[in-house]
């Protein structure tokens, strides 16, 4: 009977689904026999036999139910569990012979394996599965763009009216939810804290679908007018701050002046908003006014509806979005886009291609390495062929002999695997460690998972195929004859082999040359970075925010009230150079406002940073003039009207005027809280540009006024100091205290560690584990340069014996080998160079702006680096070929 | 009649001769299987009786039969086996297969044999 390919498929699927209850089968099969030789035993004792003789005669008819057995078996199952033993056994006992060969390759997958497997618990648990929320992947919030403006205008805030719009409006959503800041000063026996918090809507938790650890959650009847006030705690604050005392709960908390109750502790994983504690707060319709004393705006998230796409959301929103555009024209652009963003672009945005990036070049180091493995294996091949044309003689089929060597790689694979799971348990702390913060969802936890290590099985199946099968093909493929007749010692083996190692070798140095300028690309790319200068002097400076209980400091004078005497008390403080307020922190500027400029007039829109500050900033920071000059004590004391702007300002605005004395309305400062009437301002000095948006973007123009003129805005303190900046937090705390016990000290740093933090933290991390890829991938090609030649040479000692013999000296061998082995590395640098420029665009978009893909030094210096680690690699095989006695090496034949 | 004389079944056709069998017959166990093969080629053909359950996992993982535990004439639990759709397609191809070949191998043996 005809079994075409398709029974054939069939059959396999069958036999893929035996491997799984094999034994309940077998079972009912042995019933089946039994009952059959029952039947037939019962029809020759019908016969008149008598029962012993019946029995007899049915077995006999049946035929042998052991040979059955094992036919089915073959049959019902890939590979027979008692045939696969012998082989991991026989594989276990070869690798055991050669110990080197089976260390080497498994340290090589392991290291492979390892690194895989922890960047990949990092993607999944930062990428692809970074919330334990019900349905994550419908949670999105709103972004609205400035089609003017680049990826700097945009908001994601919205006030209560937009709030309540967008989630009584929309057709799309199944739930909106919204939180707002608030920074809570919770008042204790000793003096106050501060702690993130976050004012939430109705419903936030039951949209997250996470109960309370401990305790209860808040219900509608907490939001209620009147409701006793109360709040909820994330469990890494509890922890932290409070030691994770249970006794903690049902007990009442004075935050921001009110009395409130902790209901409940969250699970270790809620991380929304980030917030230290929840505070309910419904939305109202009308203006309020939210953390110091600025607008209050609100983050919205929202649940698709099943089935609907973020494009029909985002048609949707926009529909509202217009709709609102028309009541509160100011609150919007002249032309303006929806975005729809998912949950996680929250965080992660930018370092989502860093992370892919890192696991592509991790795959190429497995690469690498699964390049190596093969070519030992290759070269234990030839040194086996013997041994595999004797079994082919006795019988062994070639898909036996194919069997047998892939059971050995998986062997390999499996015990790299393993040392990769380890290797990677440990990487993945270090890995942690240097992470950037603030990079990853504050819900994920990086850890080696289910998803993980089956993803870990499946690369050590897959590796072991890619180094294996190679070997296992050839190996069968032999000639029975040959083998046994060669002495094993005459020819470099077949033709075949010697041109696939040779190809592997190519293939690995070009795949360690494209890493290797990956991770050069990314350190010419990180020191540019550091060289950028940031216009100011960040070294030596202290920084905190002082956030000021919004009760006792609404206007002007009540802030002034404040710093006045506390600038004199931290100026007084041993070893401080001199003290600023400030309503920013660097290297961002401060609120983005529209401006007029007197004399100007023009159709579109002007829009300017402003930051609040009192006469010392310039000095503190080091910002040097370019014209005019800085704010006088008294003119800070007094509120008046002038203005300090950037070179940028200037070059945007009063291009080739004179902007000393010019005035300019700074229209934002209307609208605040504590407003400025009729706010035009005279501009009396112009400073050197400073980065105001970050590295990547360009700087906008910056306008700097006295803080005494409004009582609305951040609150910074910037102190210079001749020592260590950390130093001098305790000192600032009792000035601060000192002034008003009610304020706390809100993220101190050290200035220098906060903007390294934000702004070279990411890349560094992208350069590092480059960096260690590449010399690992480096360190496994020149092993797998070294051990090819190594082995070609032992195998040609004969004929360098007889070259030798016929008069060729030892530099001609030497020069021989080392070409050899150089054409290899070269071939391989040229294939690596063409693939770099190829896969160039893949890692432009980590790499600074100013630094190319195909940056001439980094192309060069990778190369030689790598050229030279080859030659090196040769040296020593061709230094031993160049020793060979010629008697010695004839003397064998 | 002796062992000797007994021929070896060819393989393959142990598996058509079953499809057969069941299509003839209906539901089956695996001994009245053999009882019928038995019967209709009047003890020509020697027969290991063990091989048609070989044959009948080969024919189940092809889906051509399907098998359900039931119970005997004389109340015994036993596994019926049956063709499905499929095999009965398999059946007719097969059987027009076996068909012209025997024919062609039964011209080419009487052409030996007249020359």
């Amino acid at each position: 009977m005809e079994y075409s390919r398709i029974p054939r498929l069939r059959a396999l699927a069958a036999r893929v689904a035996g491997l799984f209850g094999p034994r309940k089968q077998d079972s009912e099969f042995d019933e089946e026999v039994q009952a059959h030789l029952q039947l037939l035993v019962d029809r020759f004792v019908a016969q008149g036999m008598s029962r012993e003789d019946a029995r007899a005669a049915a077995r006999r008819q049946f035929g042998n139910t052991t040979l059955l057995q094992e036919d089915r078996r073959e049959l019902r199952t890939l590979v027979s569990a008692e045939d696969l033993g012998r082989d991991v056994r026989y594989a276990l006992r070869s690798l055991g012979r050669s110990r080197a060969f089976a260390v080497v390759a498994i340290a090589t997958l392991g290291l492979g394996i390892g690194a895989s497997t922890a960047i990949f618990s990092v993607i999944d648990n930062v990428l692809l599965e970074p919330f334990p929320y019900k349905d994550p992947g419908r949670m999105v919030f709103l972004r609205i763009h400035d089609t003017a403006r680049g990826p700097e205008g945009e908001r994601q805030g919205y006030t209560s009216n937009e709030f309540l719009e967008f989630a009584g409006q929309n057709h799309v959503f199944e739930g909106v939810i919204a939180a707002s800041d608030d920074l809570v000063l919770y008042k204790h026996g000793e003096g106050v804290e501060l702690l993130y918090g976050a004012d939430v809507t109705p419903g936030t938790f039951e949209f997250f679908g996470m109960p309370a650890l401990y305790g209860r959650v808040m219900q509608p009847a907490d939001y209620q007018p009147g409701a006793p006030p109360v709040f909820v705690m994330r469990h890494k604050t509890w922890m932290e701050r409070f030691n994770g005392d249970r006794g903690m709960l049902n007990k009442t908390f004075v935050l921001n002046g009110t009395a409130r109750t902790l209901i409940g502790i969250m699970p270790p994983r809620f991380g929304w908003y980030e917030a230290d504690v929840l505070i309910p707060e419904m939305p109202v319709p009308g203006v309020s006014t939210g953390f110091a004393g600025l607008p209050a705006r609100w983050f919205l998230l929202g649940r698709l509806k099943p089935g609907v796409s973020k494009a029909q959301a985002a048609a949707d929103a926009t529909v509202i979005a217009n709709h609102l555009a028309k009541i509160n024209p100011q609150d919007y652009p002249a032309h303006f886009q929806v975005f729809v963003k998912a949950l996680g672009d929250t965080v992660i945005g930018r370092f989502e291609s860093t992370l892919y990036t890192i696991l592509a070049a991790v795959g190429l180091l497995l690469l690498i390495g699964c390049g190596n493995v093969a070519n030992l294996m290759l070269a234990r091949a030839t040194s086996r062929e013997k041994e595999f044309a004797l079994r082919a003689v006795l019988g062994a089929g070639r898909a036996r002999l194919v069997r047998l060597l892939l059971v050995e790689s998986l062997v390999l694979a499996i015990g790299g695997a393993a040392l990769g799971v380890l290797i990677a348990w440990g990487g993945l702390k270090s890995i942690v460690a240097a992470m950037p913060q603030n990079f990853i969802p504050a819900e994920s936890v990086i850890e080696l998972n289910a998803p993980v290590m089956a993803f870990t099985l499946v690369v050590a199946v897959l590796t072991a195929v890619i180094f294996g099968l190679a070997p296992a093909l050839q190996a069968a493929r032999r000639d029975l004859n040959d083998p046994l007749r060669d002495t094993g010692k005459g020819v470099v083996g077949g033709f075949q082999t010697v041109r696939m190692r040779d190809t592997v070798v190519v293939m690995e140095v070009a795949v360690s040359l494209t890493l290797l300028i990956g991770a050069g690309l990314l350190m010419r790319s990180f020191v540019a970075l550091r060289e950028v200068h940031l216009g100011l002097q960040a070294d030596h400076v202290f920084e905190t925010q002082l956030p000021l209980p919004e009760d006792r400091y609404k206007t002007a004078a009540q802030i002034r009230g404040f710093y006045e005497p506390l600038l004199a008390r931290v100026k007084a403080i041993p070893g401080v150079v001199d003290a600023t307020q400030s309503s920013a922190l660097p290297p961002y500027g401060g609120m983005d406002t529209k401006i007029e400029i007197s004399g100007k007039s023009h159709a579109d829109e002007w829009h300017t940073l402003l930051e609040q500050v009192s006469e010392g900033y310039f000095r503190v920071l080091r910002i040097p003039f370019k014209a005019g000059r800085a704010f006088s004590e008294s003119e800070i004391n007094d509120a008046r009207k002038v203005a300090v702007v950037n070179e940028t300002f200037v070059s945007t605005y009063l291009r080739g005027e004179n902007p000393i004395g010019r005035r300019v309305k700074l229209a934002g400062l209307e609208t605040l809280a504590d407003p400025v009437r009729e706010p035009w301002f005279e501009i009396v000095g112009v400073v050197a540009d400073v980065t105001n948006q970050g590295l990547q973007a360009p700087i906008e123009p910056e306008v700097w006024a006295p803080y005494t003129v409004t009582g609305s805005g951040a609150q910074v303190l910037l102190v210079r100091s001749q020592q260590t900046p950390m130093a001098l937090m305790n000192d600032v705390r009792q000035a601060v205290w000192a002034t008003d016990s009610g304020v706390a000290l809100a993220f101190p740093s050290a200035l220098e560690d906060h903007i390294s933090q934000l702004l070279y933290a990411g890349p560094r991390f992208a350069f590092l584990l480059m960096a260690i890829f590449g010399c690992l991938g480096l360190i496994l090609v020149t092993v797998g340069v070294y051990s090819v030649l190594a082995y070609a040479t032992t195998r040609k000692t004969h004929e360098i014996g007889i070259r030798m013999a016929l008069g060729a000296e030892r530099a001609d061998v030497l020069r021989w080998v080392i070409r050899a082995g150089l054409r290899l590395v070269t071939a391989g640098a040229a294939i690596g160079l063409f693939l770099s420029l190829l896969l160039g665009r893949t890692i432009e978009a980590e790499l600074w702006r100013g630094v190319k893909p195909y940056d001439p030094a980094t192309l060069a210096g990778t190369t030689l680096l790598l050229v030279a680690t080859g030659a090196l690699a040769c040296w020593i095989p061709a230094r031993r070929a160049a020793r060979v006695d010629p008697m010695a090496a004839l003397r064998y034949e | 009649m002796t062992d000797a004389k007994k021929s070896e079944v060819l393989q393959g056709t142990l598996d058509l001769m079953i499809l057969k069998t069941l299509h003839a017959l209906g539901p089956q166990h695996g001994f009245g299987i053999a009882r019928r093969i038995e019967q209709v080629s009047c003890d020509v053909l020697q027969l290991n009786e063990g091989t048609v359950y070989t044959s009948l996992l080969r024919l189940l993982q092809q889906k051509w039969i399907a098998a359900e535990w039931g119970t005997s004439d004389n109340n015994r639990k036993a596994k019926y086996y049956s063709i499905t759709a499929r095999g009965e397609k398999q059946l007719a191809v097969e059987t027009e297969n076996w068909e012209r070949i025997s024919g062609v191998v039964g011209r080419v043996l009487r052409l030996e044999e007249e020359s």
